[in-house]
């Protein structure tokens, strides 16, 4: 089966049409290919699924889901926390107040890593921590910080090169127990993460296409890791765009490992290595 | 006969005995009246055969006198003989011929005999004899005797007819006497059986009624009868029998009773039930004996059979909980075989390297301990008893082994029973109790026999706990594999749009690459300063080719006297800053050439430089045009104070030229036109020569109103033409104002700025009518005015 630009026209109409989604400016080839996973998955024709879309909102809401892509890990990227705790963290560290958007933060993940890193570095208390997703399983996931332990042991190593270890001084490690933050029960396979720091995110639903700043706050910090690369290149500049204007001067944008700011926002920001400062 | 059967011997003989005697008298009787009737019928034949015979003789007598045959003469003598009766009342004789006609009769001349006498005695060939006949004689039937003769003679019949009746008269009173005597002899005869019969029946039912009695098993009273007759003995023996009888079910009833030990006395050798009821009494008491042995070996075997069917319900009901199942076995073993104390231990596997018994459940005195236990293999007697998987049975136990402990005391039980829970050989565990009592062989059985089936129970749990454990592992595995499947798939587009993210990045970069070297000069450095990748704008620009370039320092082309500056540069960069600066360089041919640089480290993850990029731009040029201004400045400098005095006559200048203004306003016709034509201005002296209203004119377009625009359309064309592309352009033309003919001169003169544009055109006119005289003057003072204005 192959899903056509005209496919891919009619799905993403019919989705614009029933629900407040608009996939318009979705990365093309991503989004054909997502649309030929859901077909295949549900085992339905093109017209079958337009047909369901219009008929069941439910349905709707499901594929949405199904399309997105939620791709997270604890500590992804070493390299990244290395930089958020060497030269981007550091930049607050005399802020009353930090604001941390992790925008499209997925089942969670990366939300509790920073939660954890701030800890580590005595800066928690003064965190507010903001996430989003346009998903709202993966929200549920996110509030509830259970992860499964078997397939996720990777989770530790990183914890172990971002939190223990210091590249920069090889000499240098912290003792820091999983326990602190996580309850591992290796039986039902889970690393759940601690009360005190699921409690504390503002999680909520968004839509980076058309919901602007949900919280009526600036940001010092925006981690959007690996999600412009499915938008096209309007929408990632509109996204930059949303950026650029909720970041307080001097605020940084943290975009994936192989995301950058190419364009009229390049102007704006001064990169700090992954890492963009609103300038 | 059937009903017979069931009448009583008296009715029965009488039955029988009465219709006999009857008919015995009755056939005498008829004997007899046949007898006598024969002999009056012989007496009767006698006397009609001497009646006929006298006849016959008379007849012969006569027939010897008389002509032959019969004549009338015969007829008379006879007729008279005739007419006499014989014997009886009714017997006439008479004469009959051949065809049956009276020859002569009484009274019956001429009419014939009856038929059936004819025919009669046509067909027999007597000639004499007898035929019976019946007479219908008024009406009645008679029964009659015909007798005749043949008569030679006459060749007829000679007969005499007598009623039979008449004849047999005597008889039938005799006949009457008989039947009287019957009757009689037969009556006397019931009576004097009657008479013998009834006391013999008597005794025959009591007889019959108490062997009816015996026969239904009741017994009966003895019978009374004195005669020491035939029936006497017979009610004798019958006594007797009643007496035995009654003494046998009495000692069957003791033994019924179980009084096997009662007393008999039989009736002799031949007393076959007596002998049978001594030979049922033995055997019952050999019964008995054998009875209460069986029953104590069924006891045993109902107790192991009920307990192995007891413990297999147990088995059955908790198979998925193997501690539950081990305390309902043992605390029911344990109460079953009325031990004190028991304990299961479960062999435990799981772990290759650490095999051991584990105590799972314990139970004395019927409460459940818990304690946790471990016995390895071949450790003290439980673990001896999984070794070796045989029963170890104890009667002397060694005093600190084991303890039972009750609420009062405690005390060291005096047998202990271990037995292997082993089913083919493998072990499972072992089950050991300890009791107060000794244990008997069979319970030792039991308790082996409970092991195979808690074995084999046991076998199965594990079996089942261990598929279910796997079953659930696959069912998790399974949920597991999707999920990550489905994570592997979002890993999967995760790479897959990052990739194709890349591949757009890409793209743009090279596009911008292609465009900075187009348009820029561009390289890359080495930490040392050495130049690589120049592009071609660079090359053109330092003369030399890739070959003399690449790899050379780039401090070589700068200029003696900046390196110093790019020393601080570098060391910028080097620091990880980019850096800016226009640098002097000179290129391999000595030109000096001035660049605007853009030196910019490019960092990687930890910070440290991996590259260095240059972007310049060649600026010599308006470097030279700097340099040259920044000569020209000097020299302005030095010319400032002659161009202060200039300025402050300038300045008086400007003065003297606003006064000019002034007056030439006064003096003359001045408009403003802008280049599309409209007159944005007009002054005063211009609308009083033309005669006209300022607000007429300004806001109009000079082609509209223009006299020559008017009537010359062509030149006026021309003269407009000119103007637009910058000349400056004059005219004088005369035209008439209230009657008066006014020449007028005007000289257009367009202003143009830096781009070459026409911004606005300035008309100065003159009245030249009045002032003709003045013409060169003005012309020369506008033109000072020009260069004035240049000035400024």
């Amino acid at each position: 089966m192959v899903v056509t630009d005209q496919d891919l026209q009619y799905f993403v109409t019919a989705l614009k049409n029933v629900t407040k989604y608009d996939f318009t400016e979705y990365s093309d080839k991503s989004l054909k290919r997502r649309l030929l996973k859901v077909l295949t998955d549900f085992n339905l024709d093109l017209s079958g699924l337009i047909t369901n879309i219009k008929l069941d909102n439910c349905f709707a809401e499901k594929i949405v889901k199904e399309i997105t892509v939620n791709t997270t890990e604890l500590f992804r990227d070493p390299p990244v926390w290395h930089l958020l705790r060497s030269r981007v963290l550091p930049r607050f560290k005399n802020n009353k107040t930090i604001n941390i958007w992790h925008a499209g933060c997925s089942t969670g993940q990366e939300v509790y890593s920073m939660m954890i890193l701030l800890n580590e570095m005595d800066m928690l208390d003064r965190a507010k921590i903001f996430a989003t997703d346009i998903n709202t399983d993966v929200l549920d996931t996110s509030k509830r910080g259970v992860y499964k332990y078997r397939f996720n042991i990777g989770y530790l190593d990183n914890f172990d090169k971002v939190i223990k270890q210091n590249p920069l001084n090889f000499e240098e490690y912290n003792e820091v127990p999983y326990e602190k933050y996580f309850d591992i029960d290796k039986l039902k396979d889970t690393i759940t993460i601690k009360k005190f720091l699921t409690d504390k995110p503002i999680f909520r639903k968004h839509d980076l296409v058309k919901d602007g700043n949900l919280f009526f706050a600036k940001f010092d910090l925006i981690l959007c890791r690996n999600v412009i690369i499915y938008f096209n290149y309007n929408l990632q500049n509109k996204v930059f765009e949303l950026f650029s204007s909720n970041l307080y001067p001097k605020g940084c944008l943290l975009l994936g490992m192989h995301e950058t700011i190419l364009g009229p926002w390049a102007n704006k920001f001064e990169k700090i290595g992954q890492a963009y400062v609103k300038k | 006969m059937k009903f017979t059967q069931n009448l009583n011997l008296n009715k029965r003989i009488l039955l029988f005995i009465i219709p006999i005697v009857v008919i015995l008298y009755a056939a005498s009787g008829f004997t007899l009246y046949k007898f006598s009737t024969k002999r009056v019928m012989l007496v009767a034949q006698k006397e009609m055969d001497v009646l006929l015979n006298n006849l016959s003789e008379t007849i012969q007598i006569v027939e010897n006198q008389t002509e032959s045959g019969f004549s009338n003469s015969d007829y008379q003598i006879l007729k008279p003989l005739f007419n006499q009766r014989a014997y009886y009342k009714t017997d006439f004789p008479f004469l009959i011929d051949n065809s049956g006609r009276y020859l002569i009769h009484a009274f019956k001349e001429g009419q014939k005999v009856p038929s059936a006498i004819l025919q009669q005695l046509k067909s027999t060939s007597n000639k004499q004899g007898v035929i019976s006949y019946f007479d219908y004689k008024d009406g009645s039937k008679q029964d009659m005797f015909f007798y005749f003769k043949f008569v030679d003679q006459y060749k007829g019949y000679l007969g005499v007819s007598v009623n039979k009746d008449e004849i047999f008269e005597s008889i039938s009173q005799n006949k009457t006497m008989l039947i009287i005597i019957v009757i009689f002899a037969s009556l006397i005869f019931l009576f004097a059986i009657n008479y013998i019969l009834k006391p013999i029946v008597s005794i025959i039912n009591q007889v019959n009624a108490a062997v009816n009695s015996l026969a239904s098993g009741k017994t009966t009273d003895k019978i009374d009868y004195q005669n020491n007759d035939e029936i006497g003995q017979i009610v004798n023996s019958m006594n007797n029998l009643i007496d035995s009888l009654k003494h046998k079910a009495d000692f069957a009833n003791e033994i019924g009773e179980n009084h096997l030990d009662a007393e008999f006395i039989n009736l002799g050798e031949q007393d076959l039930l007596g002998n049978s009821l001594i030979n049922m009494r033995e055997s019952l008491k050999l019964a008995k004996i054998e009875e209460s042995k069986r029953k104590q070996e069924d006891e045993t075997r109902n107790w192991a059979t009920f307990g192995l069917a007891k413990f297999g319900d147990i088995l059955r009901q908790n198979n998925d909980n193997l501690t539950k199942l081990a305390d309902n076995v043992i605390q029911n073993l344990v109460s079953y075989l009325n031990a004190n104390q028991g304990g299961l231990f479960i062999y435990n596997d799981e772990n290759t390297e650490n095999k051991h018994l584990e105590l799972i459940s314990a139970f004395a005195y019927n409460r459940k301990k818990f304690f946790e236990k471990r016995i390895l293999l071949g450790e003290g007697l439980v673990g001896t008893c999984a070794v070796e998987k045989e029963t170890i049975y104890l009667k002397e136990i060694p005093t600190e082994y084991i303890r039972i402990t009750s609420g009062l005391g405690e005390a060291v039980p005096t047998s202990l029973l271990i037995v292997p829970l082993k089913l083919e050989d493998s072990i499972f565990g072992a089950i050991e109790i300890a009791s107060f009592n000794e244990f008997k062989n069979n319970e030792i059985e039991f308790v082996e026999k409970v092991g195979e089936s808690i074995s084999s129970t046991l076998s199965s749990v594990k079996n089942s706990i261990r598929t279910n454990l796997l079953l659930e592992q696959s069912q998790q595995q399974r949920e597991e594999m999707s999920a990550q499947e489905e994570e592997m798939r979002q890993n999967m587009e995760e790479m897959q749009a990052t990739q194709e993210e890349m591949a757009r990045k890409t793209i743009e970069m090279e596009g911008m690459t292609a465009a900075i070297n187009e348009a820029l000069l561009y390289c890359e450095l080495g930490e040392d300063g050495s130049i690589y990748n120049p592009n071609n704008n660079i090359l053109a620009l330092l003369g030399s080719t890739r070959l003399e370039t690449e790899g050379r320092n780039i401090v070589e082309f700068i200029h003696s006297e900046e390196k110093g500056v790019f020393q601080g540069l570098w060391s910028d960069v080097m620091n990880g800053n980019s850096s800016r600066s226009t640098m002097h360089w000179v290129n391999k041919n000595g030109i000096d050439l001035y660049i605007v640089v853009n030196i910019s480290p490019a960092l990687d993850d930890s910070g440290s430089i991996f590259k260095i990029y240059l972007l310049g731009q060649d600026v010599t040029e308006s470097k030279l045009i700097e340099l040259r201004a920044q000569k020209q400045a000097v020299e302005l400098e030095e010319s400032l104070l002659e161009i202060r005095v200039e300025q402050e006559l300038n300045e008086q200048r400007e003065d003297e030229m606003k006064a000019l203004l002034q007056a030439l306003d006064h003096t003359c016709l001045v408009s403003e036109l802008e280049p599309s034509g409209l007159i944005t201005y007009i002054n005063n002296k211009n609308t009083e020569v033309l005669g006209s209203k300022k607000e007429e004119i300004e806001g109009k377009f000079i082609a509209d109103l223009d006299y020559i625009a008017k009537n010359k359309p062509a030149e006026f064309k021309k003269f407009w033409d000119n103007l637009s592309s910058g000349k400056k352009q004059s005219r004088e033309f005369s035209l008439t104002i209230n009657d008066k003919e006014v020449w007028i001169s005007e000289v257009y003169t367009p202003i143009i700025n830096e781009h070459n544009q026409v911004t606005k055109i300035i008309n100065i006119g003159f009245n030249i009518s009045e002032i003709k005289q003045k013409e060169k003057e003005m012309s020369a003072l506008v033109a000072e005015l020009e260069i004035l204005r240049k000035k400024k």
